[in-house]
């Protein structure tokens, strides 16, 4: 009977045998104590938290091996091994810090983040739309950005002294031909993309990632949304036409649709215009996008754009106004881009995409006639390699075709037809280093061949940046980017080359809470540049123009000093001159303005349910060239002023007014002007300003949201 | 005798065996009532960081990353700065996402990620309203649709329309249906203070529809 309760007792107390006291302290490298770091011994419920000296105690029942672990946040989890014989154990672990996205430096010359994530973000997408005079158009809102060039007559992004065509967009890793809808003469495009389906931008303006190639001063990096979140439709209806929009959500899949039609019809009828619209633009415009999750971390999208437009108008002839010359503008686009992402395993991950475009272009005037054909697909592989926080490496490979046709007819029916067939082959590898989280390192290059010239290039693209503090840093990126020339040129020369640009940039960048400041200084080499006596003669064409951009790039954001207001200010300083195309020598190009300034402004009032914004954005004075003077380019236009205002009022949950006044005091631009071919009696061209079609633009709207749950508006999307 | 012996050593042997599974539940009851308790960042780090080792000691239960996500969302109510604040309930989006892939497609889960994203609003209305009152709004709608009957869901979606609503200048925005609705389904839960599975809500609910749907 005895043994038997003596058996018992031992195997009750069977559970106590072997227990072990484990205490010490944690501490980074540095010695500092961590407090709050979670040390249990693996694979059980035993263990502590540090107090603030770093100090824990532990006990536990564990008979077999003993293996502590202490884990923290921001640092690598450190596993030992103990002994179990002894019953006592005291130690100190340091803990090694781990390089995660939240603490480490990050390089920032030369590029704007905006996305949703909140971290390391300058900017994010809803700013975009909600900025006044952008009408919600990407590139509209970006131009409020600094290294932009005001370039009132085209809407398009002019990057520090490059051409409009120098910047290049990209949806999820795809490049995108002809992203700018139709527009009159000398009046500005709208992008063809809606900010709404995009989960982040990056805006470079310079120094851009060795993935991306074809662009010689700046690449807009778009991310599309993922899986919508709630099934929803939304209906606008506009001064300038109507949309329906739909989101369909599955389990692990969801589509969404947008179908547009625009017309000016009725508001040219209301608002005067400088221009004699015979039809006022018309557009139909589908977006179509299905996501779908193939699995814990693969994402496949398909995303697809169409659009069909045109307009008519009389432009008035230069040297006798009273003659009006029939014009009509038309085109047709299709794009559509699918790519498929996925972590293979823990260190391996792959993105594969293929995108394609059909966009033709018409254009006539008074018997002649240009109509364009570009047929553009584009296929990629990039694989990246994540050795441990402190190594990655990503490389790929793409295919760029690009087929382009032109033809040009004259008052006598003459067409004349030319073609081109362009195939980029290239390969990039670029390696992220970080010594430590204050110090970081990107090396890269990218290899491309073009057929057209069959003479491979490399390009080598380097940056880094080191964090100076807490919440500053300094970057530095250096590269250099090739691009074929102007369509226009090709088309008259198929080898016409690859232009050749270098960037230099240094940047320092402080992000305070809810405030941030940054100041970027740049230098850009331009060489390889397309030189010629005639446009259309490719005989007089040489390849050895050069140029050179430099200036000073400002950029101020608070959110904090004034309650409900947010408020960005931003200046660039450049100077930049070229010898290209029929230049007699090395001048400022017409779309450079040494100064640009702007500030934009937002202000929620509770009491009237809206929000305000204001922009004005300045531009200095722009060249053109006068032909009555000797000078070439010698004439300057008059600066640049603008003033936009926006309100969104909130009517309901569901329902959504919108009124935006573009230019708000009517000041006259203008930003420069067009010469007659021939001089009139007395030797002088005539000439016409070019400004835009009515001082002022207005805008006004209202959104319905219809979903489910009464709560959802478009209010995410003002 | 012998009998009653070797049934005692049979029920000894068995309670050893056992044991994990009553020590879960039991270790699982005492930190939840702690975090509850907690009334500093501190003392709940050392909660969240025991729950933490519960939920990888276990590696298939659900319950101690949810749990840890709600302490988190605690904390966040304790800081001051916008920072803390955002550090804490980026830890309770990770904490979510660990028990997410024990169990996919959670109501529960998902609910209390709209709870996360309703607070980041909180944080800086200004500024945030916009994005993160979409997202919480799609939180609990995705948590209803998996889940009509959690209450939690209700009711949180509720504090969000209201919150709406109070924005838009009037209104119950549809809380006060949304409350009753909580009220309806909490009521009507089992109480059982043993029980680990998610079960508050019940008195919020029936303060908030004091509050506002009532007088």
């Amino acid at each position: 009977m005895k043994v038997l309760f003596l058996f018992l007792l031992s195997v009750i107390s069977l559970q106590s045998i072997g227990q072990v006291k484990i205490g010490g302290f944690i501490k980074e490298k540095s010695g500092e104590p961590l407090l709050g770091v979670n040390v249990f011994v693996d694979g059980t419920y035993d263990g502590a938290t540090t107090d603030i000296d770093g100090k824990f105690s532990i006990t536990t029942d564990e008979a077999d091996t003993i293996v502590l672990v202490a884990k923290f946040i921001g640092f690598h989890d450190h596993k030992v091994q103990l002994d179990n014989n002894v019953s006592n154990i005291s130690l100190e672990i340091f803990l090694n810090e781990k390089i995660n996205k939240l603490n480490a430096v990050v390089i920032t010359a030369g590029s704007f983040n905006a996305s949703e994530e909140r971290k390391q973000v300058v900017l994010n997408s809803l700013d975009i739309v909600t900025t006044a005079g952008s009408s919600a158009d990407v590139p509209g809102a970006l131009n409020t950005l600094p290294g932009t060039q005001t370039v009132g007559e085209t809407g398009r992004l002019f990057v520090r002294g490059g051409e409009g065509r120098e910047t290049k967009t990209f949806i999820d890793g795809m490049i995108v031909h002809n992203e700018y809808s139709p527009s009159a003469p000398n009046t500005p495009g709208r992008s063809r993309f809606s900010p709404f389906m995009f989960k982040g931008m990056s805006f470079s303006t310079g120094g851009y990632s060795a993935e991306y190639g074809q662009a010689l001063s700046s690449a807009l990096i778009l991310q599309s949304k993922d899986i919508a979140a709630i099934t929803r439709t939304d209906l606008s209806l506009m001064t300038v036409g109507a949309d329906v929009a739909h989101s369909q959500v599955w389990k692990n899949s969801s589509f969404s649709g947008k179908v547009q039609y625009t017309n000016l019809t009725p508001y040219f009828a209301l608002v005067g215009q400088n221009i004699k619209w015979d039809k006022a633009p018309t557009d139909y415009n589908g977006n179509f996008a299905y996501r779908l999750k193939t699995s814990k971390t693969g994402m496949l999208k398909f995303y697809s754009n169409m659009s069909t437009s045109d307009m008519d108008l009389y432009e008035r002839d230069i040297a006798n106004p009273e003659i009006l010359l029939p014009t009509s503008v038309g085109s047709d686009y299709f794009y559509f881009n699918t790519s498929y992402k996925e972590i293979l395993t823990k260190k391996w991950g792959a993105t594969v995409g293929a995108s394609m475009t059909e966009s033709n272009d018409f254009a006539a005037q008074a018997g002649q006639s240009r109509g364009e054909d570009i047929s553009g697909r584009h296929g990629k592989l990039v694989l990246d390699f994540t050795q441990s926080d402190k190594l990655a490496f990503k490389f790929g490979g793409e295919v760029l075709l690009r087929k382009g046709e032109e033809n040009l007819t004259n008052t006598n029916g003459q067409i004349l037809s030319s073609k081109f067939d362009e195939t980029i082959s290239s390969g990039f590898v670029e390696a992220e280093s970080y010594l430590s989280s204050s110090l970081a390192f990107k090396v890269g290059a990218r290899v491309e061949n073009n057929s057209l010239v069959d003479k491979a290039t490399v390009n080598p693209r380097v940056s880094a940046a080191y964090k100076l503090a807490e919440r500053s840093q300094v970057s530095l990126a250096y590269g250099t980017f090739r691009q074929a020339p102007s369509n226009a040129i090709i088309y008259r020369q198929n080898d016409a080359g690859q232009e050749l640009a270098e960037h230099f940039i240094v940047n320092y960048q402080w992000i305070g809470e809810r405030r941030s400041f940054r100041i970027e200084g740049y230098r850009k080499n331009y060489s390889e540049l397309t030189r010629f006596q005639n446009e259309f003669d490719p005989t007089t064409f040489s390849f050895d123009g050069d140029g050179f951009a430099e200036g000073l790039d400002l950029f101020w954001r608070d959110t904090k000093t004034f309650k409900n207001t947010d408020y960005w200010v931003s200046y660039s300083y450049l100077n930049s001159e070229r010898n290209y195309r029929n230049y007699p020598d090395s001048f400022r190009p017409p779309f450079v303005s040494t100064h640009n300034f702007s500030v934009v402004g937002k202000r929620f009032i509770q009491s009237i349910r809206s929000q305000l914004g204001l922009t004005y954005a300045f531009a200095s004075r722009r060249r053109y060239n006068d032909l009555n003077t000797e000078n070439f380019l010698g004439g300057k236009t008059p600066s640049y002023h603008n003033l936009s205002f926006n309100i969104s009022y909130l009517y309901s949950n569901q329902i959504i007014f919108h009124a935006m006044v573009n230019n708000v005091f009517g000041i006259n631009n203008i930003f420069g002007y067009e010469y007659a071919n021939q001089p009139d009696a007395n030797g002088i061209y005539a000439r016409r300003a070019i400004e835009p079609p009515a001082k002022r633009f207005l805008f006004l709207g209202v959104f319905i949201t219809l979903a489910k749950n009464k709560s959802i508006s478009q209010l995410p999307n003002l | 005798m012998k009998k009653t012996v070797l049934t005692m050593i049979g029920i000894v042997c068995a309670a050893i065996l056992f044991a994990n599974d009553g020590q879960f539940e039991k270790a699982m009851a005492k930190n939840i009532q702690a975090m509850y308790q907690a009334s500093d960042t501190e003392t709940l780090q050392g909660v969240i960081n025991q729950l933490t080792r519960i939920g990888d000691a276990e590696g298939d239960r659900w319950e101690p990353y949810y749990y840890s996500a709600f302490g988190y969302v605690r904390a966040m109510s304790m800081s001051e700065s916008n920072e803390a604040k955002d550090k804490y309930l980026d830890q309770a989006l990770v904490a979510i996402k660990k028990g997410e892939t024990i169990k996919p497609n959670d109501s529960e889960l998902e609910s209390l990620r709209g709870y996360v994203h309703m607070m980041r609003v909180t944080v800086d209305p200004a500024s945030r309203g916009q994005q993160y009152s979409g997202m919480a709004f799609g939180s609990f709608q995705k948590a209803i649709s998996l889940n009509p009957k959690n209450g939690r869901a209700h009711f949180l979606l509720g504090r969000m329309q209201l919150g709406m609503a109070q924005f838009m200048g009037g209104g119950d925005g549809g809380a006060c249906e949304s409350y009753a609705t909580a009220k309806a389904i909490l009521e009507s839960e089992e109480k059982n203070e043993q029980s680990i599975a998610p079960s508050w809500g019940l008195n919020g609910t029936i303060e908030a529809i004091k509050e506002t749907c009532e007088g």
